[in-house]
């Protein structure tokens, strides 16, 4: 069996299921190949950032279903994704050729497209994922940075806190979901304030606290421009922070020359010219 | 005629419109016939006013776990350890 949604034949009719992403902005986004898989589709479901959008996405097939009903107050996340993820695979094992549109990219912070996609293989259904403009492919555009330059570390906030990461400030460092930090469920949103101050105590081990720090958020609507506001790291956790805004940390250390790398390759330079 | 969604759509695909000054967005003849509540929303820069038009939900945009190493596996025992029997990957956060 093979993974490609598009070598499925008219003899044998099975269930596939294509993760696609619509992109951050109505209208700008969308990739020639992910409006065909939701034409196509017997089944679309959708999980967007804006009921415009998904009123939007309802122009483009009869059969829109969106997945934002199965959030409850105080229900946790994980039961909603696999909620999603039980109700697409549904279809796909009804024989529906399913569409499962997100916004942004697919694959980026989210996690029931990955998981449907391995389910959906594992009982040998076609699976595929389309990318998506993501709110990181925003970023670089609307702020002007470039990830080559100085490197860029994402984090996604609350696994800061969870895991020992090592944040590297000699490069850019984004880290994302800051207003829902230690959020587990829907029940709070976005006012985690004792959250925020153990984030930024977290913080303050690689970064000075007059540090200025870049919020940031992408316009969803062609209307709308991106939001961008900086403020210094102290006032981080009394900010008003919403769930779709980034925080973007610069460089705030030089970077330093790994000389024993760089003696290395010149002497395989010179190996090569000898 | 365009409607609202129509516009917004036309709007996102034209680089003309799309970063347009509101003043000469509602002025564009694109816009001749648009709804008041689409020329308040480009006026004001943000899409609160569509809300008269299409009514307004609340749509979360998480769709990841934010406890990473808990909830995205199997429930485990009270007290066990939340930490990950593997390295988490993307799919995991």
């Amino acid at each position: 069996m093979t993974s490609s949604v598009n070598s499925i034949t008219a003899e044998t009719p099975r269930g596939s299921i294509a993760c696609v992403g619509v992109g951050m902005t109505l209208g700008s986004h969308l990739t020639p190949l992910a409006r065909s898989h939701i034409q196509q589709a017997d089944v679309v479901f959708a999980a967007v950032s804006d009921n415009v959008v998904e009123m939007w996405l309802e122009r483009m097939h009869p059969d829109v279903r969106s997945l934002q009903p199965y959030y409850g107050e105080g229900k946790p996340r994980m039961v909603t994704y696999r909620e999603w993820v039980e109700v697409m695979m549904t279809e796909v094992r009804a024989g529906k050729r399913v569409c499962a549109v997100f916004y942004g990219h697919p694959g980026i912070f989210a996690w029931s497209p990955h998981k449907v996609i391995e389910v959906a293989r594992a009982e040998g259904f076609a699976a595929r994922m389309e990318p998506g403009i993501s709110a990181e492919d925003c970023l670089y555009a609307d702020l002007g940075i470039d990830p080559g330059k100085f490197g860029c570390q994402h984090l996604e906030a609350s696994q800061l806190l969870y895991y020992d990461h090592e944040i590297d400030p000699t490069g850019y460092v984004v880290l994302w979901q800051v207003g829902m930090v230690g959020n587990r469920s829907i029940a709070r949103d976005g006012h985690g304030g004792g959250h925020r101050e153990l984030l930024l105590e977290r913080l303050t081990q690689d970064y000075p606290l007059d540090l200025e720090v870049t919020i940031y958020r992408c316009a969803t609507l062609p209307i709308e421009q991106p939001r961008i506001r900086r403020l210094t790291l102290q006032e981080l956790p009394h900010a008003e922070i919403s769930a779709e805004e980034t925080v973007v940390f610069p460089p705030a250390k030089p970077l330093k020359r790994n000389r024993r790398f760089i003696e290395r390759l010149a002497a395989l330079d010179n190996e090569q010219v000898a | 005629m365009l409607d609202t969604l129509d516009t917004l759509e036309a709007i996102g695909q034209d680089a003309g419109l799309r970063y347009a000054a509101p003043e000469d967005l509602t002025e564009a003849s694109a816009l001749a016939e648009a709804s008041d509540a689409l020329k308040t929303a480009i006026r004001e820069g943000n899409g609160l006013a569509l809300a008269n038009e299409f009514g307004s939900r609340v749509m979360q945009l998480v769709q990841v776990n934010l406890s990473p190493g808990r909830e995205d596996e199997e429930p485990e025992e009270e007290g066990d350890e939340p930490e990950p029997s593997r390295p988490t990957g993307p799919d995991s956060l």
